[in-house]
C-alpha cells in the first residue's frame, strides 16, 4: 500500500518516459487489465518487492502516468484559460507542461525574473513585457497610472513632481542583469518590451535570444541603440525616447544613423518622442531597403525632415500620431520628391494647422491609395483642400474632425478620379442638408459608403433599402 | 493483378477475405488486434487511422494488418467510432448532420469509465487517428473542467508533490506577478 503512495512524479521517474507503444508488450496478453499492467510495472521497477497481495485496486494509481507529456498536452490544451492556475497548483509535472504552453507574458515584479522563477517555470516564452516589472511597485497604494502599456502605482504623498517614474526606475544596471538572466533561460524569445536597458545587456540578450524579431525599448537613447546591430533578425522596432510627463531621454541622428546601420532588415519602425532631423531620417531610408511601415509619434525633429521620406524606396504605409506640428518649414517643394511604393497615409490625433508641413507631406505622399485621418485638430477646408495633391487615392477615411465642412470635404473628393470608398464618421460641421446634388452623384457610384458625420445624420437612415452605399456595383454604372 | 482464387471448401471466411484482400486491396482490411481478435474494416474507415492510410498507401497493406499494441475490446470501440465519422458532415452545410453525429459522440462515450477512455487516447495514438484523439481529449478535459487542483487529484489519483511552501508561492505568483 505504501509503495502505491510513493509512485513517483518526478521528471526522472521511467514511467514518464513513455510512448504509447511501450505499453505494447504489456496491453498484449489478453488478460492484462490496466492495474495489472501499472502492478506489473511496478514490480518490474523492484524485482525484490513481491507485491502479490498489491491492493491493485485501480483507484490507488495515477491514471495519468500512463500519458506521454504531449498526450496529456493535447487534454491541458482543451481547458479554458480561466483554469491555467489551476491546473499548474495539481501536481509538479502539470506545473511544468502548463508552464510550457505559455507564450506572451506582461511580467510586474523584478524578482521574478531576477530569481529565475519566470524562465524555470516558462521556458518557452516568445514574447515578454518587462516594463511594468522595472517600476518599483507600491501595491498599496490606491493610486494606479496608466499610459498606454504602462502602468503603476503611485504614491499619495508624491503629488507636485512628475518625476515618480524616473524616481521609481529600476537603474539600468539592475535591468541589464535583468536581460541576462531572461535571456539565458529564453531561447525562443521572440518580442521584448523594456524600459532603461543599456546597450550591453542588450547585447548579451541578442547573444543568447538569436531569433530576436521584434523589440520595444522605452527610455531610449542613442547609446543603448550601439547594440541594436547585434539583433541580426530584428525585424520590428519601437523606440520610445520621451514622453511628457513620465520620462525622457533623447534619440538623435547619431542614434538614428546607428539604427539605420544595424537594422537593415526591419519592416516595421515606430519613433516616438524622438529628436532628430532630415539625416537621420534620410538614414534610414537609404539603409532600411525593406522597410514597410513608418509611424512617427509625438516628434521632437527638427524642421526639414518630411523631404528624407522619398528616400524610403519600399515604405507603404505611412503613421503620423500625436504630433503637435508637422513640419513648419519643409523646404522648396521641387526638393521634396515623392515616397514611390506609399499605399497608406494615416494622421491620427495631430494639429494639421501647420499647412507649409500638410502641404509638404501631402506632396510627398502624393501616390497614396488609402487616406485615413481621425481625431485631428485645425483641419479645416484650407488645409483639407491641400489634399488635392493625392493624385490615386481610392479610400478615404475621415473621423472626428469638426472643422471641416461639407463643401469644403467635396471639393476635395470631387476632384478624386478613383474614389471608391469613403467612411466620414463624427465630422460635425458636416451636414446632410448641405450635400450637393453633384455630392450625392458621386456617392451613388462609391462601392462603400459609411456616412455619420453628426448624430442626427438623416442620409444613413434614408439610405436605408436604397441600395446606395453598398457593396453592389452591379446596380450602378460605374464612370 | 491476377485473382489466385481458391476453391471455397470449408475454408474460414477470414481466410477467405484475407486472400481476396490481397486480390481486391481496394475494398476491405483486415486488423488484428493484439489478442487475436480480427476486424474486417472498408478502406475508407481504415484510412481514418493515419498509420494504416500509410501502409495502403505504400501497398504493404495486402494481408491482415496485426495491430499489436492494442487490445480486441478497445479496437472495436475505435473502430465502431471510425465507421460513423468515415465522413466528417461540413457544420455550414449540415447542420442536423452534425448535430446527430454530436448526440451520437456524446452517447458513445457516456458509458466509457476513464479507464476505457485513456486506453483509446493511448490506442488513438498509435493508430494516428486525430479525429479521435481530440474527442476523447476533450472527455478528459471535460471531466476536470472547472475543477480545484484537488478536485482534479481526486480524479486521476495524483500525488500532491508541492510542500505547502511551494504551493503558497505559486499561488502567489499566479496572483500577482505575470499576466498573460
Amino acid at each position: 500500500m505504501s509503495f502505491m503512495e510513493k509512485l513517483p512524479t518526478s521528471p526522472k521517474s521511467p514511467l514518464r518516459r513513455r510512448r504509447s507503444s511501450w505499453t505494447g508488450p504489456w496491453l498484449n496478453h489478453p488478460t492484462t487489465s490496466f492495474k495489472q499492467v501499472v502492478s506489473a510495472v511496478i514490480q518490474a521497477q523492484s524485482p525484490r518487492s513481491r507485491f502479490k497481495s498489491l491492493s491493485s485496486d485501480f483507484s490507488d494509481v495515477d491514471r495519468t502516468l500512463s500519458l506521454s507529456d504531449s498526450l496529456l498536452l493535447k487534454i491541458l490544451e482543451k481547458l479554458p484559460e480561466s483554469q491555467n492556475n489551476d491546473v499548474a497548483l495539481v501536481c509538479k509535472r502539470w506545473l511544468c507542461l502548463q508552464g510550457r504552453r505559455w507564450r506572451r507574458m506582461k511580467v510586474f515584479d523584478w524578482d521574478f525574473v531576477m530569481s529565475g522563477r519566470l524562465v524555470s517555470r516558462f521556458p518557452k516564452l516568445t514574447n515578454v513585457d518587462l516594463v511594468n516589472a522595472c517600476l518599483n511597485p507600491l501595491r498599496n497604494s490606491g493610486i494606479l497610472l496608466c499610459h498606454k502599456s504602462i502602468s503603476f502605482h503611485i504614491s499619495t504623498d508624491s503629488s507636485s513632481n512628475w518625476d515618480f517614474v524616473e524616481e521609481n526606475l529600476l537603474d539600468n544596471e539592475m535591468v541589464d542583469r535583468g536581460l541576462r538572466v531572461l535571456g539565458r533561460g529564453s531561447f525562443d524569445l521572440l518580442k521584448l518590451v523594456v524600459i532603461n536597458a543599456t546597450e550591453l545587456g542588450l547585447l548579451s540578450l541578442a547573444e543568447d535570444c538569436s531569433d530576436l524579431q521584434e523589440l520595444e525599448l522605452h527610455k531610449c537613447s542613442d547609446n543603448l541603440l550601439r547594440g541594436i546591430a547585434a539583433c541580426e533578425n530584428l525585424r520590428g522596432l519601437r523606440l520610445v525616447a520621451s514622453v511628457d510627463g513620465l520620462y525622457s531621454s533623447s534619440v538623435s541622428d547619431i542614434g538614428l544613423t546607428i539604427l539605420a546601420q544595424g537594422c537593415k532588415r526591419l519592416v516595421k519602425l515606430e519613433l516616438s518622442g524622438c529628436e532628430g532631423s532630415f539625416d537621420g531620417i534620410k538614414a534610414i531610408g537609404q539603409c532600411c531597403e525593406v522597410l514597410d511601415e513608418l509611424s512617427i509619434c509625438d516628434h521632437r525633429m527638427d524642421d526639414g525632415w518630411i523631404a528624407a521620406l522619398s528616400y524610403f524606396e519600399s515604405l507603404k504605409t505611412l503613421r503620423i500620431s500625436s504630433c503637435r506640428k508637422i513640419d513648419s518649414s519643409p523646404g522648396p517643394e521641387k526638393l521634396l520628391g515623392s515616397c514611390p511604393a506609399l499605399e497608406s497615409l494615416q494622421l491620427k490625433r495631430c494639429c494639421l494647422n501647420d499647412k507649409q508641413g500638410m502641404r509638404a507631406l501631402f506632396k510627398v505622399c502624393d501616390g497614396v491609395t488609402k487616406v485615413n485621418i481621425q481625431d485631428c485638430w485645425g483641419l479645416d477646408d484650407d488645409s483639407f483642400s491641400l489634399a488635392k495633391a493625392f493624385r490615386r487615392v481610392r479610400f478615404l477615411s475621415m473621423e472626428g474632425c469638426s472643422i471641416l465642412t461639407t463643401s469644403g470635404l467635396e471639393s476635395v473628393i470631387l476632384h478624386w478620379e478613383e474614389l471608391e470608398s469613403m467612411r466620414v464618421v463624427s465630422c460635425k460641421n458636416i451636414k446632410d442638408s448641405e450635400i450637393s446634388a453633384a455630392l450625392s452623384s458621386l456617392f451613388s457610384l462609391l462601392k462603400e459608403l459609411t456616412w455619420r458625420p453628426d448624430t442626427r445624420s438623416h442620409l444613413s437612415s434614408s439610405l436605408e433599402g436604397t441600395g446606395i452605399g453598398k457593396r453592389g456595383s452591379k446596380f450602378f454604372k460605374k464612370r | 493483378m491476377s485473382s489466385s482464387k481458391k476453391s471455397s471448401d470449408g475454408k474460414s471466411s477470414e481466410i477467405e477475405e484475407a486472400v481476396a484482400s490481397l486480390t481486391m486491396p481496394f475494398n476491405k482490411i483486415l486488423l488484428t488486434s493484439s489478442d487475436g481478435e480480427s476486424f474486417e474494416i472498408d478502406e475508407a474507415v481504415a484510412r481514418k487511422f493515419q498509420i494504416i492510410a500509410h501502409m495502403i498507401e505504400d501497398d504493404c497493406a495486402g494481408k491482415a494488418i496485426p495491430i499489436d499494441n492494442v487490445t480486441g475490446d478497445i479496437l472495436s470501440k475505435i473502430i465502431e467510432y471510425a465507421k460513423k465519422h468515415v465522413v466528417e458532415p461540413d457544420e455550414d452545410e449540415d447542420e442536423e448532420a452534425k448535430k446527430k453525429l454530436d448526440s451520437w459522440d456524446a452517447k458513445f462515450v457516456e458509458k466509457l469509465d476513464l479507464e476505457t477512455i485513456f486506453k483509446i487516447i493511448l490506442a488513438a495514438n498509435y493508430l494516428n487517428f486525430e479525429g479521435l484523439l481530440g474527442f476523447a481529449s476533450q472527455t478528459v478535459a471535460d471531466y476536470i473542467k472547472d475543477k480545484t487542483p484537488e478536485e482534479v487529484r481526486e480524479i486521476f489519483n495524483i500525488e500532491n508533490d508541492f510542500t505547502p511552501e511551494e504551493e503558497e508561492a505559486i499561488r502567489k505568483e499566479n496572483a500577482w506577478t505575470f499576466n498573460g
